[in-house]
């Protein structure tokens, strides 16, 4: 095999066993690797049915077949399986460092069951695998925990780990690779927490990869990397970082405001856009394993109340989560909210999607002291969300934590009066920091269809109606009109399939929108050996959002579930957006009629399933 | 060219909508803020088809041809696409991504523009009737 290393750890914590398996080779060409060769396995080998907090429930860190290659963008990681924030399919998707190392190691992937007896680590070191304790780092926070993992066994060792978010099961904890590349969303911080799990070690001796056609590949590496490197878009995110184009993305009303009931607020604009951050706060940018984009940002923020010391920087979705979001512009407040989420190990989407969902609900009189245990919700409040709410959430403590530790469906379902029309999800994952009134309307359709939840990033969508990606090779050719519903319906099902499939070979979306199609079929290609065409490329992607699909079938999801909160397609009350309408039924409708999703069940065709290789899956759901 | 009927056109157009553009207090504090030496290059419509705007320094300086300064930054397009462009029917991304645009040097200062851009959009269809070029005005 090559690119990928055919190899798994079978990890069973209750048992203590560490078993090195392999999986069908035909596994790899059908659903790729990362979130969508996860699926795959979660699907044949997963305990479906367990509570995803249960030491039944299975975890799977996956790599793609990139992963260790000196390619920008190429070495990300998935982790998957039940989401406990939504009951539902979860996958979630990391860069930094920890993918290469498992590689180097000798495996494209770890799946865990079980639970530990007593709060444990797992330590790779190429064929030496074991569970050590962690007792000492248990109740830390993760900066303390990766710092001292590293002072134990080396600087060069790649850690994963959880804060105290996950340990108390906070349904929307994150896992940190290097104390701050996220798996952020879908919440298996709590599911490693659950299991007793409070950080993973990988250090490899060698760093040989077997490649399918070497020369090839080098000139391809080299050309590529050229590419990604040199794209304007990449030397703007280089310079400013993932919220470059913020004060941008205000005037055409995506940035989200006060729990999306706002879409412009100019002085916002300019006091949270990633060129102000680099001009107070930058002190140098940092990077993924070989990527030349190197879009991360070190901040320091020198005085003041959120003055915050040298370290790891917001990006664009923490930025607005933790500012324009909860009603606040304070850029220094964003920073110290974000570096405080990830020693809590808090999702900043989700942490700021429930607080704002509080916020209102306070403003309206919905919860009131008495339900906060006396903390005051209120708009743009940073002192209180930093000093008071966050650590509330992430200990679980008093009746703040308990209220939101769930997430804002769960807590809205708990206050009633309404308060679940306010909150803005779907599949009760809460939305991204994009709003698709403002964003585009193909948003709308791609956040209610992704099998995980909301999300902006299970496909291109969101560039593809920016206008940042042309594929003709593949008949994507459009030129869409974002406030529109004209040819999104089409273009979500390119979307769809390239977004499995760049999720499932873990690649950046920043990096590979440089790449053409038939260069995506070619590394695939020359690094794995798959002999793929175009056609067979798309139909693994497409293949890999069926598979999703059937899961949530299991979990008894169904078309109705692909759907947005009445907050989120209300027509926008002002900003570019204002008064203007999404045709969500019709968009979803003729969706479903493409891409052969039955319009009721919510699941791809008996008939398209077969078409796919897929008939053993089709004869569990039909 | 579509809109022009020689390079000399574009560039009495473009240069009198900078000027009209710098009068506005919005545009005019938006260009500084910029802060680089701009050329926008569409000699492939002519050899003398370009214009540069000096934004350094507080000031802004607009003037026809290639600066005599290496620019911060170089945007290449039709003399039609940049009609198009300021007449705000060219979505940039898209531009970009199709070749249309080629851009050289740093676009970090622009993105501070491309809010703008309606505005401009707005001056630009006044500095077409300014210059009795009403039939150029895009709708």
């Amino acid at each position: 095999m090559h690119g990928n290393t055919g190899k798994i750890l079978n990890v069973n914590l209750i048992a203590g066993e560490i078993r090195v398996a392999t999986l069908p080779e035909e596994y790899y060409r059908a659903y790729i690797g990362g979130s969508g060769l996860a699926a795959k396995v979660f699907w044949e080998l997963g305990d479906l049915n367990a509570d995803p907090l249960s030491p039944e429930a299975m975890l799977i860190f996956m790599n793609g077949p990139f992963a260790g290659l000196k390619l920008s963008g190429a070495s990300r990681n998935s982790v998957a399986g039940r989401s406990p924030l939504t009951g539902c399919w979860g996958d979630s998707s990391c860069g930094g460092y920890f993918a290469p190392e498992l590689r180097y190691a000798g495996y494209d992937g770890i799946v865990i069951t079980g639970k530990a007896n007593a709060p444990s680590m797992l330590v790779i070191e190429d064929d030496e695998v074991r569970v050590v304790s962690a007792a000492e780092y248990w109740g830390k926070g993760i900066e303390e925990v990766t710092r001292r993992i590293k002072q134990r066994y080396g600087k060069s060792y790649r850690t994963l780990a959880i804060g105290p978010a996950g340990e108390n099961l906070v349904k929307y904890a994150l896992i940190l690779n290097e104390g701050h590349h996220a798996f952020g969303r879908a919440g298996f911080g709590a599911v490693m927490g659950s299991k007793n799990l409070k950080a993973i070690v990988v250090k490899a001796k060698n760093r040989d990869m077997s490649i399918a056609e070497p020369k090839k590949y080098e000139a391809l590496r080299k050309e590529l990397n050229s590419k990604i490197k040199d794209a304007l878009a990449s030397q703007v995110m280089h310079e400013n970082g993932t919220a470059a184009n913020l004060e941008g993305g205000v005037y055409t009303g995506d940035v989200p405001i006060r729990n999306f009931t706002s879409n412009f607020w100019a002085e916002m604009g300019e006091a949270l856009t990633g060129g102000t951050l680099t001009e107070r706060f930058l002190t140098k940018q940092g990077a993924c394993a070989f990527c030349a984009i190197a879009c991360k940002r070190v901040v320091k923020v020198e005085e003041g109340p959120f003055a915050v010391s040298e370290g790891p920087g917001p990006e664009y979705e923490t930025i607005v989560a933790l500012g324009s979001l909860v009603g606040s512009m304070d850029l220094a407040a964003a920073c110290k909210a974000g570096r405080l989420c990830d020693d809590l190990g808090l999702d900043t989407i989700s942490a700021g999607g429930t607080i704002a969902w509080a916020m209102e609900a306070f403003d309206r009189g919905d919860i009131s002291l008495e339900d906060t245990g006396g903390v005051e919700m209120r708009w743009g409040d940073m002192e209180t969300v930093i000093n008071t709410v966050l650590p509330s959430i992430a200990r679980k403590e008093g009746k703040l934590g308990a209220l939101l530790a769930d997430g804002s469906v769960a807590a809205a379902k708990r206050i009633g009066k309404r308060s679940i029309e306010y909150t803005a999800h779907s599949k009760g994952l809460e939305a991204p920091m994009h709003d698709p009134r403002g964003g585009g309307h193909g948003l709308a359709l791609t956040y209610a269809v992704s099998p995980r939840g909301a999300c902006h990033v299970a496909t291109p969508m969101l560039f593809m109606e920016m206008g940042a990606c042309y594929y003709p090779e593949i008949g994507f050719e459009y030129e869409l009109e974002p406030m529109t519903d004209k040819n999104k319906p089409e273009a979500a099902v390119t979307a769809v399939e390239l977004g499995s499939i760049e999720n499932s070979a873990c690649l950046c979306q920043f990096a590979d929108r440089e790449i053409s199609i038939p260069e995506w079929v070619d590394l695939f290609n020359v690094v794995a050996g798959y002999g793929w065409d175009m056609n067979e490329m798309m139909r693994s992607g497409r293949r890999v959002f069926y598979i999703k699909r059937l899961m949530n079938h299991v979990y008894g999801l169904k078309a109705a579930d692909d759907n947005l909160t009445s907050r989120m397609m209300e027509p926008a009350r002002d900003g570019e957006p204002k008064g203007i309408e999404i045709n969500f039924t019709g968009m979803k409708e003729k969706f479903y009629s493409l891409i052969d999703i039955d319009p009721e069940r919510g699941i791809p065709t008996r008939r398209i399933l077969e078409e796919y290789g897929m008939s053993e899956e089709a004869k569990r759901v039909w | 060219m579509e809109y022009w009927k020689d390079e000399t056109e574009p560039i009495k157009a473009f240069l009198k909508l900078f000027e009209n553009a710098s009068k506005d207090e919005e545009l005019n504090s938006g260009l500084k803020k910029v802060n680089q030496l701009i050329w926008f290059d569409y000699t492939e419509d002519g050899p003398n088809c370009s214009f540069n705007v000096d934004c350094r320094g507080g000031e802004i300086k607009v003037a026809a041809g290639k600066p005599e300064g290496k620019p911060d930054l170089v945007m290449s397009l039709s003399a039609d696409d940049a009609h198009r462009s300021w007449s705000n029917k060219l979505n940039p991304v898209m531009a970009i991504t199709r070749k249309k645009i080629r851009v050289k040097g740093s676009a970090t200062g622009l993105l501070k523009l491309a809010p703008k851009l309606k505005k401009v959009a707005v001056i630009y269809e006044k500095t077409l009737k300014e210059l009795g070029w009403e039939d150029k005005i895009m709708k």
